[in-house]
């Protein structure tokens, strides 16, 4: 898959967990600049696959290639009760190797959480715990996004201020990947696949 | 200076400050130290009767033939610091440990989040056995009161290890709480000077709790210095600190076999 023009390419990948067989051959590829879907019911593999993308869990066969900074949104917040906003904002900065925390900075304006900047995640509401989630996933600016249910918890504002800001990410170049077990706001998207069965497809939904 | 090594430095001292932190915002952790501490060990003084006790001590091959109430108060501050730490390390391990993936795929070194983990735990349990030495103290002179911080600094670390180690594999907070307690009390009541004052069985020095216990007994009542014995508790936490890095490097690997896209 070297050399082609694709920002995320996924080949034959399976995974099993005993003998269920949740994926079972998936195959797709995303170029730079789009705004991707992947839906399906619960328990189709979705965040299997994508932690599977970002190098958490081994998949039992297949490839994966990606342009070299990605980011992770899990679907779960995972962030740390006992420190503060701005503190795990400095605690990503030195994972990435950022010289500043400019990008971060922005994204805390635009999704409307300056105001918990020095308040401690376990005071935060589930709302903005996400926002902060999503934050240090995006804080480097990388070429691939991966986006686990991005959105959960957030009031209908923050929720259209979501989709500018990956409209916008997929207007500089870069290819963001939302996982959603809900396909609504297809419209949003330049492309949609499908997880059925263990396998990816491009789907049409009837808009 | 190499843009490297300042990087580094600063990921490593970001790291520590962190770690530091979470210990000091454990609010749980830290009502424990300023009261249980004090509490437990007044609570003996009240109530242990001073009648002469013997001991065995081991690094030494004397019978000693002290206070009971004194010797009872040095195994209860092993035993308060090692319940505390030991509670400390499994709660930030435990708490921690999606996080620490986090960061790891990330970008940051393994080794900076473990050194900055182990610091802030050394900074810890320093503190917590010089309290504990501090309220023993106070009711009483023990014999070398320096030894006597150093034995207690032993049970905290050998106990953190084994709090890191239970955080890397239990699944619930509820289980970790109960291990570190049921361990911490057969450790204590197996070599308690009162209920087995000869720790006649050879095994005995197996126990996390020996090697700590003989050094603050040793500190309490004598002048000798069981050197030996000073490494049993830091033994015990590298043993414990190294099957939990096997776990914990497992955990936050990276599967990626990247192919430049």
């Amino acid at each position: 898959m070297a050399g082609t023009p694709h920002a995320l390419s996924v080949r034959d990948v399976c995974k099993s967990y005993g003998s269920h067989e949740v994926l079972r051959g998936v195959t797709f590829a995303l170029a730079r600049g789009t705004l991707a879907g992947l839906v399906g019911e619960n328990g189709a593999g979705k965040t299997t696959l994508l932690r599977i993308l970002c190098g958490q869990v081994a998949a039992d066969s297949g490839e994966v290639a990606h342009q070299e900074a990605l980011g992770y949104c899990p679907q779960e917040t995972v962030l740390n009760d006992f420190l503060t906003v701005d503190q795990h904002v400095r605690y990503f900065r030195a994972a990435y190797g950022l010289e500043d925390t400019a990008h971060a900075e922005e994204l805390i304006e635009e999704l409307h959480f300056a105001e918990y900047r020095h308040t401690r995640v376990d005071a935060l509401s589930g709302g903005t715990r996400q926002k902060l989630n999503l934050t240090l996933a995006l804080m480097h600016d990388p070429q691939v996004l991966l986006l686990d249910e991005p959105y959960q918890g957030f009031d209908w504002e923050t929720y259209l201020r979501f989709w500018e800001l990956a409209a916008r990410l997929r207007d500089r170049g870069r290819c963001v990947l939302v996982v959603s077990h809900m396909a609504w706001d297809t419209g949003r998207l330049d492309e949609l696949h499908q997880l059925r069965d263990g396998v990816a497809a491009r789907w049409e939904p009837a808009r | 200076m190499n843009v490297n090594v300042r990087g580094a430095q600063s990921r490593l001292s970001t790291a520590m400050g962190f770690a530091l932190l979470e210990h000091v915002r454990n609010r749980f952790a830290l009502v424990l130290v300023l009261f249980y501490i004090p509490l437990w060990l007044t609570m003996e003084h009240w109530f242990v009767t001073s009648d002469p006790a013997a001991f065995l001590l081991r690094a030494t091959g004397q019978r000693l033939v002290v206070s009971g109430g004194q010797l009872t108060m040095v195994s209860g501050a092993v035993n308060t610091v090692t319940l505390i730490v030991g509670f400390m390390m499994f709660m930030t391990t435990f708490k921690s440990l999606e996080f620490d993936r986090r960061l790891v795929l990330a970008g940051y070194p393994r080794l900076h989040l473990l050194v900055a983990k182990v610091a802030a735990m050394t900074l810890a349990a320093v503190l917590i056995a010089g309290y504990a030495t501090a309220v023993v103290c106070f009711y009483w002179d023990p014999v070398r009161p320096a030894l006597l911080a150093v034995g207690l600094f032993t049970a905290a670390v050998a106990y953190g290890g084994i709090g890191i180690l239970l955080g890397s594999f239990l699944r619930s907070e509820l289980a970790g709480m109960f291990v570190i307690i049921m361990v911490s009390l057969l450790d204590t009541m197996l070599q308690n000077p009162i209920s087995n004052p000869a720790a006649s069985k050879d095994g005995v020095y197996l126990l996390p709790e020996y090697g700590p216990t003989q050094v603050s007994v040793a500190a309490g009542f004598t002048r000798s210095l069981p050197y030996a014995q000073l490494l049993l508790g830091p033994a015990w936490f590298v043993s414990a600190w190294l099957l939990a890095m096997g776990a914990f490097h497992l955990r936050t690997r990276d599967h990626r076999r990247l192919v430049a896209a």
